[in-house]
């Protein structure tokens, strides 16, 4: 066995993608992340067999295992379940140790954390039952955009006309951005207005946990790397922003801090 | 023990078989369904009407939405959905009592497009003080001649203190039963609680008195492990009938409802009528006495540096002390105005004093129970 039997694991499985993270003494020593699909139990075996791999251990050598994210219940070989709210905390407050304000976007959830300066979560709000203000609004609007959704982000940032796209319902966006092409409206300035619409939709949920006056906002889950996000929560909420080297993970890492506990 | 919370349960689950099979038995008889809340049943009962108080139904929603604004609360389009669906066909009449605009209006379309043979909507001020008493039991007097004139017979002192009597009794059980859950939390669960409630509203009272008394009289032999749970409050979710699901997730996600303010709970059985003296006073005074209720309003909320009274906020952190509760779970019925109004006082009146909370927006038939579960699970982990 190596690792003094301090090597746990977090695996975090959302709606669109799954991530193990492997966390021993001296930090993070391997993760991976994979599409979830419809069998969780096989891509949560395939991410912690490929975090291993990675790390040259073996599954003896796991001290713990938190499971976390929507399908969280449904991996059998976790110590414990631990809701994505609490490991999220966990994860940023290893990461930003002065951090209380967290907004988390993935795939079709996100929210927003304030945390005391423990890490410890104080009030959380999540978006209510739809899919508005997620990664997946962006993902179906890059698709009917046929835009790369890792490209969205930049080809907003060359808009030169402001428009606005009112409706937040994923679904009824998509066909307002079909009428716009139909208006022969640039994607650039479509693109722009759809990041508007999911910025104002994730500044809302910023105010409802009340945030402290100045505090700085972590931004974590796949969405944080579309750098217009980032803009525009900077410039809607006149905050801070910081983005972690590798938002996706945060959650598992939280998890995976958190195995140590239940260990 | 068992038993009888089954029984209350079916009524639940068939609510109006009952008061149809009281009908049938004889002739002439009469039931007049009550849209919830507050509508004073023991004078319906002193004029021998049977009242049955119409929550909604858990269905989906296929008729009632075209006849009604889609922001009303569901506990109005669902009502008027088992209208449209025939539900309420066995009914003579219907009677209400204006506690908010959304009922108001919904009357309005329920009795032009639907007229029943009995249909009375009584006004109690919002504001409730001596100056506007005297139209209250105006109001009282007049849903006395109107029943009066609707049955044919005179509708006697001794008759409503009568039934006040039987209504009382129906309370005082209530609150015992209550009391008992609050200092042995987990012998009877929330949802449980509900439908012993809820089913008091939807069969003949004196025969609910009678499963009431025999559940109290064996709830001493009930044996309750020791209850590791956080104590918790629940509140809001004004009008309508909690999803019974909802509650048993809460429940088994480790938090252990102790006490609530439902309409069918704690909200229903607070305060009793004075069975002596003048009946038409008596109600008046209930409903001056009621618990704080996000329907009536308050002269001072909101005003200058008063801004933050909240009476509602006052009486739910008492009954959070009362029950030594770790924090409250709020069930915010969505579009139900009157009670997001109130919530923003009561959210930060909660902060100020520090108690943890979760505040849930609920609406029966549509969203997701997982989304709800990560919530719940979430804030269990923040205690
Ligand atoms: S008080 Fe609220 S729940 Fe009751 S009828 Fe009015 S809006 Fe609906």
């Amino acid at each position: 066995m190596r690792g003094d039997g301090m090597i746990t694991a977090g695996i975090d499985v959302g709606s669109t993608t799954t991530k193990a993270v492997l966390l021993g003494k001296d930090g993070i020593y391997s993760y991976s992340v994979q599409a979830t699909g419809i069998d969780i139990p096989e891509a949560t075996e395939q991410v912690l067999g490929e975090s291993l791999a990675q790390a040259n251990l073996s599954f003896e050598d796991i001290a713990g295992i938190v499971s976390t994210g929507y399908g969280r219940i449904s991996i059998p070989f976790s110590s414990q379940t631990i809701t994505e709210i609490t490991c999220n905390a966990a994860g940023v407050h290893h990461l930003f140790p002065n951090a209380t304000l967290v907004v988390d976007i993935g795939g079709q959830d996100s929210k927003a954390i304030k945390m005391d300066k423990k890490g410890r979560v104080r009030q959380f709000a999540m978006n209510d039952k739809c899919a508005a203000g997620t990664g997946k609004f962006l993902e179906v609007a890059a698709q009917t955009l046929r835009v790369d959704v890792e490209e969205l982000g930049k080809t907003s940032l060359e808009s030169k006309n402001k428009i606005t796209i009112s409706n937040t319902c994923t679904v009824f966006a998509q066909s307002e951005i079909v009428s716009l092409i139909a208006r022969k409206t640039e994607k650039e300035d479509i693109a722009a207005a759809l990041h508007e619409s999911i910025g104002s939709r994730i500044y809302g949920l910023i105010n409802s946990v009340y945030p402290e006056p100045k505090a700085e906002i972590v931004l974590t889950g796949g969405v944080a790397r579309n750098i217009a996000i980032v803009k525009l929560l900077e410039r809607m909420t006149g905050r801070m922003v910081m983005v972690p080297e590798n938002p996706q993970i945060v959650t598992a890492l939280g998890a995976a801090i958190l195995a140590r506990k239940v260990n | 023990m068992e038993k009888i919370l089954d029984k209350f349960k079916e009524f639940c689950m068939q609510p109006y078989d009952r008061a149809v099979e009281w009908k049938d038995a004889e002739p002439n008889r009469k039931v007049i369904g009550c849209i919830p809340m507050y509508f004073p049943e023991e004078i319906l009962h002193a004029a021998g009407v049977l009242p049955v108080t119409l929550y909604g139904s858990d269905e989906p929603i296929t008729m009632g939405e075209h006849h009604l604004m889609n922001n009303a609360c569901h506990q109005v389009r669902s009502t008027f959905d088992s209208l449209l669906k025939g539900k309420y066909d066995f009914l003579d009449g219907v009677a209400a009592l204006h506690v908010c605009d959304q009922v108001r209006f919904f009357l309005e379309v329920w009795q032009l497009d639907h007229p029943f043979p009995f249909f009375h909507e009584m006004w109690r001020p919002y504001r409730l003080d001596n100056t506007n008493r005297p139209f209250l039991t105006s109001e009282l007097k007049r849903l006395i001649s109107h029943l009066e004139s609707f049955t044919g017979t005179e509708i006697t002192i001794e008759a409503i203190r009568n039934s006040i009597g039987i209504y009382n009794e129906s309370r005082y059980m209530m609150r015992k039963l209550n009391d008992i859950r609050r200092e042995r939390p987990g012998i009877i669960s929330a949802s449980d609680m509900v439908c012993t409630v809820t089913s008091s509203m939807l069969i003949p009272r004196e025969e609910h008195n009678q499963l009431l008394r025999e559940l109290l009289s064996r709830i001493d032999n009930v044996l309750t492990p020791e209850d590791q749970r956080f104590k918790m409050v629940i509140i809001g979710h004004l009008c309508d009938a909690p999803d019974e699901g909802l509650l048993n997730l809460i429940e088994n996600e480790g938090l252990s409802l102790i006490d609530d303010d439902f309409i069918t709970g704690g909200r229903y059985y607070a305060v009793d009528v004075n069975p002596d003296g003048d009946p038409i006073e008596s109600f008046a005074d209930y409903y001056m006495n009621m618990i704080p209720c996000t329907t009536y309003h308050y002269v001072d909320c909101w005003r200058g540096d008063s801004d933050k009274y909240s009476p509602y906020a006052d009486y739910t952190i008492d009954m959070l002390k009362k029950g030594q509760a770790a924090g409250i779970v709020i069930l915010r019925a969505m579009y139900c105005d009157p009670f997001d109004m109130e919530f923003v006082l009561l959210r930060e009146r909660l902060k100020e004093e520090n108690i943890p909370f979760l505040a849930l927006f609920i609406e029966k038939g549509s969203g997701s129970m997982e989304a709800v579960r990560t919530r719940v699970q979430a804030f269990v982990e923040t205690l």
